[in-house]
C-alpha cells in the first residue's frame, strides 16, 4: 500500500497525469472535460479546508460561504462593470479572505466549537442574504448572463475561451495552488499552523501567536474558497443560492476528510471520489444526506486519515527531503554567541526580576520574589511542592500576568508580555511535561524550536525563493548539529510519539536550544531520565552555558543540579529561603526545616 | 402599536423556547465538555414525530409520549456513538463532525420519510385562532402558553439541579469528574442520563416551536441550534437562568427585526450579536471567566 | 487491612509507580514520604481507582479490587483526598457535605454527621452557606477531611494535608486525623513530602524514590540516624570534601 501511496503522490507521476489531461482534453468529449473541470474545484475547496481544518485544526462548517462570496463577486464585477477576468477570480479570492480574516476576530479567545458554531451560522446568513438580496444577486431566481466558457461568452482580451481551453486554465491554477500550498506548509509557517492546532501553549512558548495564525488560516482558507467561487461562476454561467447552502458546505467538509485531513494528496483522492460518487449513483443522489450524515458520524472512528491514511500518504512539515543535496560540507555551530551588550561591565544582569508578586484569587504563589539572572551562569531553582517555581517561570514567560513587580529584560519591562511576544524576545522555557507535537518527527520537532529566527516572508515561503531555500537549509543543518549534541541522530526521522520519554525530553529541550535563546528555563528536564539521558541533558545545558545563555534550572534531583549550577535558589511559600551554593544548601537550617521538617530528625 | 406588542409576544414566547433548547446544549456540555451539534435536528424529529403520528389520527398525549420518549433514545445513542468514542481523541474535531453528522442524518432520514416539504402542526394547544386582547391587540394563546410552559421548566429544571440528588451529582460531575467519582457518583451513569434529559427537552423544545410557528420542516433544527447557541452564549454558558435572559433578548430582538425590516436581516442581527459577544465578552452577561492552566 | 501488590502505574508518558508492595494496618497511621515526583500521589490515585492501574494488586481485607471502578470503591469505605485542596469550589461548604454524604451509600443519619462535623471544625458550621472557594486553605482542608470521613470510611488516603498550611491548622488536622484512625477498624495511608510532619503522627512509613521504595520501617527507625538515607532521597548525597 505504501508503495502505491508513495507512486500516486510522487510529483513526477502528477505532472505527467497533468500533462495526459491536459492534452487529452482535446481528445474528449465536452461533457467529461466539464467533470473534469468540476474535480479541479472541489479539489481547491478541499484543500481549503484542508489547510484550515487539517493543519490548523479550525472545523468550518459554513465554507459554502466562502465559496459564494467568491461566486457572486467575481460575477458581478465581470457582468456589470466589465473587470477583466483574471482580475475579477484574483477579487473574488481577496474579498474572501478579508471576510475569512475578520470572521476569525474572536480566534484565540474562545474555545474551538465556539467558532465551528460561528462558522455554521455564517454559512447560514450568507445562504439567507444570497437569496434575499434580489437586487444584488438576483435573489431565488438566481443571476443568469454570467459570461462562462461553456456558453462561449468568456473572454479574456480579446480572445474567447472554450471549455477545454477554461479547463487548462484550472488544470494550471491547481497546480500552482498545491506547489505553493506543498511549500507553504513544509516552511515554518505551515509548521507553526499545526502546532497552534496540537500544542498551542509550546507555541506560544516558541514564538507562535497563536491569534494571529488562526486569523491568517482563515484567511488562506476563505481566499482560496473564494478563488474557487470565482471559477465555478464562470464555468457555469449562472447561479442560484441553491449551490450554497447547507448541503455545499456538508459536501466540501466530507470530501476533506474522506480524503484525509493533513494530506494535501488526499485532498485530490476526496475530490474525485465526490465529484464522480453522485453522477454514477442516482441512489447517492436521492439518499445524499443520509449518506454524509452517516459518514460524518462514523468517519474519525473508522477511518481517521482518510484515504491518504490508508496509502500512508502523509505530508511532512519541512523541506528536508527538497533540500538534502545542498549540504555545504562546512560545520555548523549549533547556537550563536551570545554576548552582552546591556551596558557596562560583564555583570550587568540580562534580567532582572523585582518583587513579583503572584496572587490567584485570594492564593498567594508569589510573595515578593527578586533575583537577577546572568548570561553564562546556571542558577537552579529548587523547593518544596507548591513553593512558587514553576508559577515564577509561567511569569517571566508570559502565560500569567503578575500581581505586582516588573521585570527588566533588555531594557524593557517585560511584564504581562504575552508568551509569544516574550518568546521572540529571546526567552525560551520548556514545560514539567515535554510539549513535543506528537506526529512531527524530531527534526521536524526541533526544527520549529527556531520558528522566531526565520525572516522569510509567507510569499517566499509558497515561491520556495532561493532566499527561503537558503535559510531552512541553514536551520536544518543547525538541527542537525543539535541533534548530534544531543545524542539524537539516530531518530531524526522517527515520529516522536513513537518514541520514549526519555528521548522526547532531550528532544524538547534541543527544541528549546534550536531557538538560539537569550535566557532559558528549564521546568524539571531531569525528571524520569536514565543515567546516561541525564549526561546527554547535562551536555546541552553545558553547550548552551558555553555559549553565553543565562539558564535557570528547576528540578528535584539535586545530584544533577549539583553537576551543573553554579548557584542554587530555595523557595518556599512564594519567597526565597536560601541563596548560594549547593553544599551550602544540604546544610542550612532553613531549607532542611522545609524539606523535612527539622524536630524528630538529627541530620549527620 | 398593536404590531409592536404582537412582536413583543411573539419574541418572548419564542426566546423562551431558546432558552429551553439552550439549557439542553447546556446540559450535555456540562456533564461532558461537548456541545451537540445535531440538537436541532433533534428537535425536528420531535416535532416530526408528533405531527405525523397526530396526523394520522394517533392521540395527542400518546403522540407527544412517545415522541419524547425517542428524542431521549436518539441523544442516548448520539453520546454512545458521536460523543464517548470521540472523547478518547484529542481536541474537538472529532465530536464536532460526528454530532453534526447525526444531525445531518436525522435531516436525510425524515426527508426521505415525510418528504422535504413543511408539514403543519396539528393544534396541541388550544387552537391557533383562540387568541386573547391585551391593550387593543389579539395575542395568541399558543404563543402564551408556550411562554409559560418554558419558563415553567427552565425554572423546574434549575430547580432539579439545585436540589435534587441527581442535580447533585450532574453538578458535581460538572465540575469536577474525578472528585464526583471518589464522592460514590457514577459517573458514566449521571452522563447518559444528562443525555436522555437533554433529549426530552429537545423533543418538548420542538412541538412547542412547531407549534407557534404552524409547520415543521426538515431544515430547521439546524436555524434553531445557531439561535439556541446565541441565546446560551450570550446569556452564559454555565447558567440556566443565563440561558432564559439571553434566549428573551434574543428572541425580542429578532422578531422585531424581522418583523420591521426582513428576516434576513434578523439573521444578521444575531449573528452580529454572536460575534459582538464572542470578541468583548466571551463568558457572556452570566457566565464565569475560563482560565487556563498550565 | 489495605494491601498493595507490585503495583505498577502510567501517568501519561512515565512511568510514576514501579512495582511497589506496601501494607496498611488498621488502626494505626501509614506514612507515604518522598520528594516531589516519587510517586505518591499517583499511587493513591490508583488505590481509589482515579487512575488506573497497569499492573498489580490492590486488596481491601483480601479482596480484590483492582479492577474495579472508583465510585464503586468510594461504596466499599474508600475515601481519598486527592492532593491540591480538590473540593466543589461552585458548591457551599454544605452542599459539598450533602454530595460527599448521600452517593456512598451510608449508615445512619446526615443530620447526625453533619453536628458531628460542625462539633469537629466549628468554623465550618459559621460558614456553612459560603461558596467553598471563599474559604481560606486551612478551612478547606477541615471541609475536604469532613468530606472524606463523614461517612467513616474504613480505609482513608490523604495526600499532602498539610500542604501550604500553617502550623497551627496543622496541628488540628493531625489531632483529627489520629482521633478518626483511632476509633475504630480503621485504615489511614498519609502521604507528605514532609517527612517529619507524617511521622508526627504516623506509626509506619515507607520512602518513595522514583516510583519505588527504597527505605520503610517503623517511626522509630526512620527518625534515627538511619536518616541520613532519608535525607538524600530528598537533598541529594553530600559531596565528599577532599
Amino acid at each position: 500500500m505504501k508503495q502505491l501511496g508513495q507512486f500516486l503522490t510522487n510529483s513526477w507521476t502528477l505532472g505527467a497525469l497533468a500533462i495526459a489531461l491536459a492534452i487529452g482534453a482535446s481528445y474528449a468529449d465536452t461533457g467529461t472535460v466539464q467533470m473534469w473541470s468540476f474535480v479541479v474545484i472541489n479539489i481547491l475547496l478541499a484543500q481549503s479546508i484542508n489547510l484550515l481544518t487539517g493543519i490548523n485544526g479550525q472545523i468550518s462548517l459554513g465554507h459554502a460561504g466562502f465559496f459564494a462570496i467568491g461566486a457572486y463577486t467575481s460575477a458581478i464585477v465581470l457582468k456589470s462593470w466589465g473587470v477583466p477576468f483574471p482580475i475579477a477570480v484574483a477579487l473574488a479570492g481577496g474579498l474572501a479572505a478579508v471576510v475569512g480574516y475578520l470572521l476569525a476576530g474572536p480566534a484565540g479567545r474562545v474555545r474551538e466549537f465556539y467558532l465551528a458554531m460561528m462558522s455554521l451560522a455564517f454559512g447560514l446568513i450568507v445562504y439567507e442574504l444570497a437569496r434575499e438580496l434580489r437586487g444584488v444577486t438576483g435573489g431565488v431566481m438566481g443571476m443568469r448572463g454570467i459570461p462562462s466558457s461553456q456558453i462561449g461568452t468568456l473572454q479574456i482580451f480579446g480572445w474567447t475561451i472554450d471549455t477545454i481551453t477554461y479547463f487548462r486554465i484550472l488544470l494550471a491554477v491547481l497546480i500552482v495552488a498545491m506547489l505553493m500550498l506543498r511549500n507553504f506548509v513544509k516552511s515554518h509557517y505551515g509548521r507553526a499552523f499545526y502546532a497552534v492546532h496540537v500544542s498551542e501553549i509550546a507555541a506560544g512558548s516558541l514564538g507562535i501567536s497563536q491569534a494571529a495564525t488562526k486569523r491568517a488560516a482563515y484567511a488562506i482558507s476563505g481566499g482560496l474558497a473564494g478563488l474557487a467561487g470565482g471559477f465555478y461562476a464562470h464555468m457555469i454561467g449562472y447561479l442560484t443560492p441553491e449551490s450554497f447552502g447547507l448541503m455545499r458546505s456538508v459536501e466540501i467538509l466530507v470530501m476533506s476528510i474522506v480524503g484525509g485531513l493533513g494530506s494535501l494528496a488526499g485532498q485530490a483522492f476526496g475530490a474525485i471520489l465526490f465529484t464522480y460518487l453522485p453522477q454514477k449513483l442516482q441512489a447517492f443522489n436521492d439518499y445524499q444526506y443520509i449518506v454524509y450524515g452517516l459518514i460524518l458520524v462514523f468517519i474519525f472512528t473508522l477511518l481517521p486519515k482518510g484515504l491518504a491514511g490508508l496509502l500512508k500518504t502523509q505530508t511532512r512539515y519541512s523541506k528536508f527531503d527538497q533540500l538534502k543535496g545542498m549540504d555545504s560540507g562546512a560545520a555548523v555551530a549549533p547556537l550563536s554567541i551570545k554576548r552582552g551588550d546591556e551596558g557596562g561591565d560583564a555583570d550587568t544582569p540580562l534580567v532582572r526580576i523585582e518583587n513579583i508578586k503572584m496572587e490567584f484569587s485570594g492564593l498567594r504563589a508569589l510573595a515578593g520574589v527578586s533575583l537577577d539572572l546572568y548570561r553564562g551562569r546556571i542558577t537552579a531553582l529548587v523547593g518544596p511542592n507548591g513553593s512558587g517555581k514553576s508559577t515564577l517561570v509561567n511569569v517571566v514567560s508570559g502565560i500569567y500576568t503578575p500581581t505586582a513587580g516588573s521585570i527588566h529584560y533588555k531594557g524593557q519591562d517585560i511584564a504581562g508580555w504575552p508568551a509569544h511576544r516574550v518568546a521572540q524576545a529571546g526567552i525560551t522555557r520548556t514545560f514539567q511535561d515535554p510539549r513535543n507535537v506528537p506526529s512531527f518527527t524530531v527534526r521536524e520537532n526541533i526544527l520549529m524550536g527556531a520558528h522566531r529566527r526565520y525572516r522569510h516572508s509567507a510569499i517566499a515561503a509558497a515561491l520556495n525563493t532561493p532566499q527561503a531555500k537558503r535559510e531552512e537549509r541553514d536551520f536544518l543543518l543547525r538541527v542537525d548539529a543539535l541533534m548530534r549534541a544531543a545524542g539524537l541522530l539516530d531518530y531524526a526521522d522517527t515520529i516522536m510519539s513513537e518514541l520514549p520519554y526519555g528521548i522526547q525530553r532531550l528532544a524538547e529541550v534541543a527544541r528549546a536550544l534550536a531557538s538560539d535563546p537569550e535566557l532559558l528555563f528549564l521546568d524539571e528536564p531531569a525528571a524520569g531520565l536514565s543515567e546516561v539521558e541525564s549526561g546527554l541533558l547535562a551536555a546541552l545545558i553545558r553547550l548552551a552555558r558555553d555559549h553565553g545563555v543565562a539558564t535557570m534550572i528547576i528540578d528535584h534531583h539535586m545530584d544533577f543540579l549539583a553537576e551543573l549550577a553554579e548557584e542554587v535558589i530555595v523557595f518556599e511559600a512564594g519567597e526565597e529561603i536560601y541563596r548560594g551554593d549547593m553544599d551550602g544548601m544540604r546544610a542550612n537550617p532553613a531549607v532542611i526545616q522545609a524539606y523535612l521538617g527539622v524536630e524528630e530528625l538529627a541530620h549527620a | 402599536m398593536d404590531f409592536f406588542i404582537q412582536m413583543i409576544v411573539s419574541g418572548m414566547s419564542v426566546g423562551a423556547v431558546y432558552a429551553m433548547i439552550g439549557l439542553g446544549l447546556n446540559l450535555t456540555f456540562w456533564t461532558t465538555r461537548v456541545l451537540n451539534f445535531g440538537q436541532g435536528s433533534v428537535l425536528m424529529a420531535g416535532a416530526m414525530l408528533t405531527a405525523v403520528m397526530v396526523g394520522s389520527g394517533v392521540n395527542v398525549f400518546l403522540a407527544v409520549g412517545v415522541s419524547l420518549i425517542a428524542t431521549a433514545v436518539i441523544l442516548w445513542l448520539v453520546e454512545l456513538v458521536s460523543v464517548r468514542p470521540m472523547l478518547r481523541l484529542p481536541g474537538s474535531m472529532g465530536w464536532v463532525v460526528s454530532t453534526l453528522g447525526t444531525g445531518i442524518l436525522l435531516q436525510g432520514i425524515a426527508s426521505w420519510l415525510f418528504g422535504t416539504q413543511a408539514v403543519a402542526f396539528p393544534d396541541v394547544l388550544f387552537r391557533s385562532v383562540d387568541t386573547v386582547e391585551f391593550m387593543g391587540a389579539y395575542i395568541s394563546l399558543q404563543y402564551i402558553a408556550v411562554f409559560v410552559i418554558s419558563v415553567l421548566i427552565v425554572c423546574l429544571m434549575e430547580l432539579f439541579l439545585r436540589h435534587s440528588i441527581w442535580g447533585y451529582g450532574v453538578r458535581a460531575v460538572a465540575h469536577d469528574r474525578d472528585l464526583a467519582s471518589l464522592m460514590g457518583i457514577p459517573v458514566r451513569r449521571v452522563v447518559v442520563f444528562s443525555f436522555l434529559v437533554s433529549g426530552v427537552l429537545a423533543g418538548v423544545a420542538g412541538i412547542l416551536i412547531s407549534q407557534v410557528s404552524g409547520t415543521v420542516d426538515p431544515n430547521f433544527g439546524l436555524h434553531l441550534l445557531i439561535l439556541a447557541f446565541v441565546a446560551a452564549v450570550v446569556g452564559g454558558m454555565g447558567s440556566a437562568f443565563g440561558s432564559l435572559a439571553g434566549g428573551l433578548i434574543l428572541g425580542i430582538t429578532e422578531k422585531l427585526v424581522g418583523g420591521y425590516f426582513s428576516p434576513a436581516a434578523a439573521e444578521v442581527v444575531a449573528f452580529v450579536l454572536l460575534i459582538g459577544v464572542l470578541t468583548v465578552r466571551p463568558q457572556g452577561l452570566f457566565g464565569k471567566r475560563e482560565t487556563v492552566k498550565v | 487491612m489495605l494491601e498493595v501488590r507490585n503495583l505498577q502505574v502510567s501517568y501519561g508518558a512515565i512511568d510514576a509507580v514501579r512495582g511497589v508492595s506496601l501494607t496498611a494496618r488498621p488502626g494505626s497511621i501509614t506514612a507515604l514520604i518522598g520528594a516531589n515526583g516519587a510517586g505518591k500521589s499517583s499511587l493513591m490515585r490508583a488505590i481509589s481507582g482515579v487512575t488506573p492501574a497497569k499492573g498489580g494488586q490492590i486488596l481491601l481485607d483480601g479482596k480484590d479490587i483492582t479492577r474495579m471502578p472508583p465510585h464503586e470503591r468510594a461504596r466499599m469505605g474508600v475515601a481519598h483526598a486527592m492532593e491540591g485542596r480538590r473540593i466543589f469550589h461552585q458548591h457551599t461548604v454544605e452542599e459539598n457535605l450533602i454530595t460527599a454524604w448521600h452517593f456512598r451509600k451510608p449508615q445512619g443519619s446526615f443530620k447526625a454527621a453533619l453536628e458531628s462535623v460542625y462539633g469537629n471544625f466549628p468554623i465550618l458550621e459559621q460558614r456553612r452557606s459560603a461558596k467553598a472557594g471563599t474559604l481560606s486553605g486551612g478551612q478547606q482542608q477541615m471541609l475536604i477531611l469532613s468530606m472524606a470521613t463523614l461517612h467513616a470510611p474504613r480505609f482513608v488516603l490523604l495526600d499532602e494535608p498539610s500542604l501550604g498550611l500553617a502550623p497551627i491548622i496543622v496541628s488540628q488536622i493531625f489531632e483529627f486525623i489520629k482521633g478518626y484512625c483511632a476509633q475504630g477498624d480503621r485504615v489511614v495511608l498519609l502521604s507528605e513530602q514532609m517527612a517529619s510532619l507524617a511521622l508526627r503522627v504516623a506509626d509506619f512509613g515507607y520512602v518513595l524514590k522514583h516510583g519505588q521504595i527504597v527505605f520503610e520501617g517503623t517511626r522509630e527507625v526512620l527518625t534515627s540516624d538511619a536518616a541520613a538515607e532519608l535525607s538524600s532521597a530528598y537533598l541529594g548525597a553530600a559531596k565528599v570534601k577532599e
